[in-house]
C-alpha cells in the first residue's frame, strides 16, 4: 500500500499542473503581503495611539448624539467609547497595522483555494487514468482494485494536507518577515467585561472548521471523478455545488428536509460565530449527517470502480 | 502432455443483452506461443480483457496456473504479463520512471532487473527520457519491457508488433521464441498481421462471432501440395488424373496433391514425354488463406497462395 503511495505521489509531482498549484498558492499569499506593507509604510503617522482613541471617543460621542439611532447603533456606538476608554485606563494600544495574527487570518481565507486544488487533484486523479489508458496497466497488476482507489483517495488528502501546511507556514513566514508579532491587543467584549481575544486559539479553530468543506468536496469530487470517468464534470458539478450550496440551502429551508442534506453542514465555519445557517442544529448533529454522506460517497466510489468492466 | 497454465472455461459475456462470447474453452500450455485470430468484432479484446481481469465474465472462469482469476485475483495476475492494445504509459514522465511505477506494484522486481529487461528491449539509451518523447515502436518495447519486469509465467499480448520497424520486430519474435523455449513462457498473441502469427506461433485460435471456430497447429501440415508448371498444360493434367491426384488449376499451372516420394518419379515422366517443365516446387497454404477459408471468405481461398 505504501508503494502505491508512492507511486501516485510520484505521478502527481510529474504533472505541472501540481506545481502550478503550489505556486499559485504561495503567490497569493505573497502578493497581498507585500501589498499591504507598500501601502502601511507610505501611509503617514497620525500621531500617537492615545491621541487616535481620543479622537475615535469624540466622534463616537458626536455620533450617539444624532437622534436617528436605533437601539442597536446606540449600543455599538457605547461598547465603541467603553472600548476606547478600557484602553486609555490600561494601557493597551490597539492593533492598528497589520501583525502576523491579522496577516494569517486574512490569509486562512485563501483555503478556499487549497480546497479547489485538492477538489482538481481528486476530480482527475482517477479519471486521468480512465482518459489516458493507463487503467489497464494498473489494474493488471497483483493489486486489488480496492488498494488502487484507496492509495489515489489517501494521495489526494495527503496533497490536500500538503496544501493546508503550505497556506499555513507560508503565511506565517511571510507575515513574521514583513509584519513582525505585532504590538497590540485584541479586545472583545464577554459578559460586560472586555478580555483580551484569543487570536491564535480562534485561527487554529478556523482552520480545523474549514476541514468540513474541504473534506465532503474532495470526497464528492473523488466520487464524480471515479464514477463518471470526467475530470472536468467532477470540477464542475463540485464547484457549483460549493457556490449554489448556500442558495439550495436557502430555497430548501422551509422544508425539514434540509437538516439532512450535506450542503447544510459542510461548512463548519457557521459555528465560529455562534450561529448557524439554519435553526436547531448543532456541530454534533452536522458532524453526524457529513459523516453519513462521507460514507455513502465513499460506499458508491468503491464499488462502482470495482465492478466496472474496463473498456478504455 | 503437460498441464496447461491457463484454462479458459466455459467463458461467456454477455453485454446489454448481447451475448459477445459464447462457451469459450481454450487451453494454453508452456512454452508455447498461441497465436489468437478473429476478424473486427469477433470479440478478441473482450476475450484479453477477461482474461486479464479488466471486464468481470458473465459466466465461467479464467484459470491460470490452478488459480481462478475471479477468486484469487492478486495471486493469479501476478503470473500474467500484459500488453492490451497500445501500451498507455505516463507520458509525462520517464520510461524509467514508468517501469520503476510498475515494478513497485510486484513483489521482488529489483534495480537489477529492470536495468535488465531494459537492456532486453533495447532501450538503454533513451530510457531516461520522457515517454512522450517516445516513437510509437519504442513505446511498444516499453510496453514489453513492463510486461515482463516480474518475470511472467504467462504473456498476454494485444497487437505487440504494432509499430515496430522490420528489425524490432524480428528481434522481438526471436524474444518471444526464447522465453518461450528457454523460461517455458507459454505467450498468447493476438494480431492482424497473418503473416506475423504464422511465423511466430505454434498453433492459433480463432474466433468469430464469440465462439471458438478452430484451433490448430500451424507448422504440421497434414498432406503436402505441390506447384508444378509445365506445357502443354492438357498433358500435365492427364498425367495427374491418370495417377489419381487431386489437382487444382492455378495461375500458369497446377496445385496438386501428392507425397514428397512421387516427385521424382512425376519431373522423370514429364520430362521423358518431351513436355517443357517450368517449375515443381512445394506449395503451403498460407495462414491468410486459411484463415479466411476458416472465417467465411472461402471463395477466395484456394485462389490467393504465395
Amino acid at each position: 500500500m505504501l508503494k502505491l503511495i508512492q507511486n501516485e505521489w510520484m505521478k502527481l509531482w510529474h504533472k505541472k499542473g501540481t506545481w502550478a498549484m503550489v505556486a499559485m498558492l504561495i503567490l497569493v499569499i505573497l502578493v497581498p503581503g507585500a501589498i499591504t506593507k507598500y501601502y502601511e509604510v507610505k501611509s503617514t503617522d497620525e500621531g500617537s495611539w492615545q491621541e487616535v482613541e481620543q479622537q475615535a471617543i469624540q466622534t463616537n460621542k458626536e455620533m450617539l448624539a444624532s437622534e436617528e439611532l436605533t437601539e442597536e447603533d446606540k449600543a455599538y456606538f457605547e461598547e465603541q467609547i467603553a472600548l476606547s476608554e478600557y484602553r486609555l485606563a490600561n494601557d493597551a494600544p490597539s492593533q492598528k497595522e497589520s501583525s502576523l495574527a491579522s496577516f494569517m487570518s486574512f490569509t486562512s481565507n485563501m483555503l478556499t483555494l487549497v480546497t479547489l486544488f485538492t477538489v482538481i487533484t481528486a476530480a482527475s486523479i482517477v479519471s486521468s487514468e480512465f482518459s489516458t489508458g493507463t487503467i489497464k496497466m494498473l489494474l493488471t497488476r497483483p493489486m486489488s482494485r480496492a488498494k488502487v482507489l484507496t492509495s489515489k483517495l489517501l494521495t489526494t488528502f495527503l496533497f490536500g494536507l500538503f496544501l493546508y501546511a503550505v497556506n499555513v507556514v507560508v503565511s506565517a513566514i511571510v507575515g513574521l518577515l514583513l509584519f513582525g508579532i505585532g504590538t497590540g491587543v485584541e479586545l472583545e467584549m464577554v459578559n460586560g467585561q472586555f478580555v483580551e481575544k484569543a487570536v491564535w486559539n480562534d485561527l487554529a479553530y478556523h482552520y480545523l472548521l474549514s476541514g468540513g468543506d474541504f473534506v465532503m468536496s474532495t470526497l464528492f469530487a473523488f466520487l464524480v471523478g471515479s464514477v463518471f470517468r470526467s475530470s472536468s464534470l467532477a470540477i464542475g458539478l463540485t464547484m457549483f455545488l460549493s457556490f449554489t450550496g448556500g442558495m439550495i440551502v436557502m430555497f430548501l429551508s422551509r422544508y425539514d428536509i434540509v437538516k439532512y442534506v450535506w450542503l447544510t453542514h459542510s461548512d463548519l465555519t457557521q459555528y465560529e460565530r455562534g450561529g448557524s445557517m439554519i435553526a436547531d442544529i448543532t456541530m454534533p448533529f452536522s458532524l453526524t449527517v457529513l459523516a453519513v454522506y462521507a460514507i455513502l460517497f465513499l460506499i458508491i466510489s468503491y464499488t462502482t470502480f470495482m465492478k466496472r468492466d474496463v473498456t478504455a | 502432455m503437460t498441464e496447461p497454465i491457463v484454462q479458459l472455461q466455459n467463458l461467456s459475456k454477455t453485454i446489454k443483452g448481447k451475448q459477445l462470447i459464447k462457451q469459450l474453452n481454450i487451453d494454453l500450455y508452456p512454452g508455447q506461443i498461441t497465436g489468437f485470430l478473429g476478424p473486427n468484432g469477433a470479440g478478441k479484446t473482450t476475450t484479453i480483457r477477461m482474461m486479464t481481469g479488466l471486464m468481470h465474465p458473465t459466466e465461467g472462469k479464467v484459470i491460470i496456473d490452478g488459480l481462478s482469476l475471479q477468486e484469487h485475483y492478486e495471486e493469479a495476475i501476478s503470473k500474467v504479463g500484459v500488453i492490451v492494445e497500445n501500451p498507455e504509459m505516463y507520458k509525462f514522465m520517464s520510461g524509467y520512471k514508468n517501469l520503476l511505477h510498475f515494478a513497485r506494484m510486484h513483489k521482488n522486481v529489483t534495480k537489477e532487473r529492470i536495468q535488465e529487461v531494459v537492456q532486453q528491449v533495447g532501450l538503454e539509451n533513451r530510457i531516461h527520457e520522457k515517454v512522450s518523447t517516445y516513437s510509437l515502436g519504442m513505446r511498444q518495447r516499453l510496453g514489453l519491457a513492463q510486461a515482463l519486469l516480474h518475470r511472467p509465467k504467462f504473456l498476454i499480448l494485444d497487437e505487440p508488433t504494432n509499430g515496430l520497424d522490420p528489425a524490432g520486430i524480428r528481434e522481438f519474435r526471436m524474444y518471444l521464441r526464447k522465453i518461450a523455449s528457454e523460461e517455458g513462457v507459454s505467450v498468447f498473441v493476438s494480431s492482424h498481421l497473418l503473416s506475423e502469427i504464422e511465423l511466430m506461433c505454434d498453433r492459433v485460435a480463432v474466433i468469430q462471432n464469440g465462439k471458438l471456430i478452430d484451433m490448430r497447429d500451424i507448422h504440421n501440415e497434414g498432406s503436402s501440395f505441390y506447384y508444378v508448371e509445365a506445357q502443354p498444360k492438357e498433358q500435365v493434367s492427364a498425367h495427374f488424373e491418370q495417377h489419381d491426384y487431386n489437382f487444382v488449376a492455378e495461375n500458369e499451372g497446377y496445385v496438386v496433391e501428392m507425397k514428397k516420394e512421387d516427385v521424382p518419379a512425376l519431373t522423370t515422366h514429364l520430362v521423358q514425354a518431351g513436355i517443357q517443365l517450368f517449375a515443381v516446387q512445394p506449395h503451403q497454404k498460407t495462414l491468410e488463406d486459411q484463415f479466411l477459408e476458416m472465417t467465411g471468405g472461402g471463395q477466395i481461398a484456394e485462389a490467393n497462395s504465395k
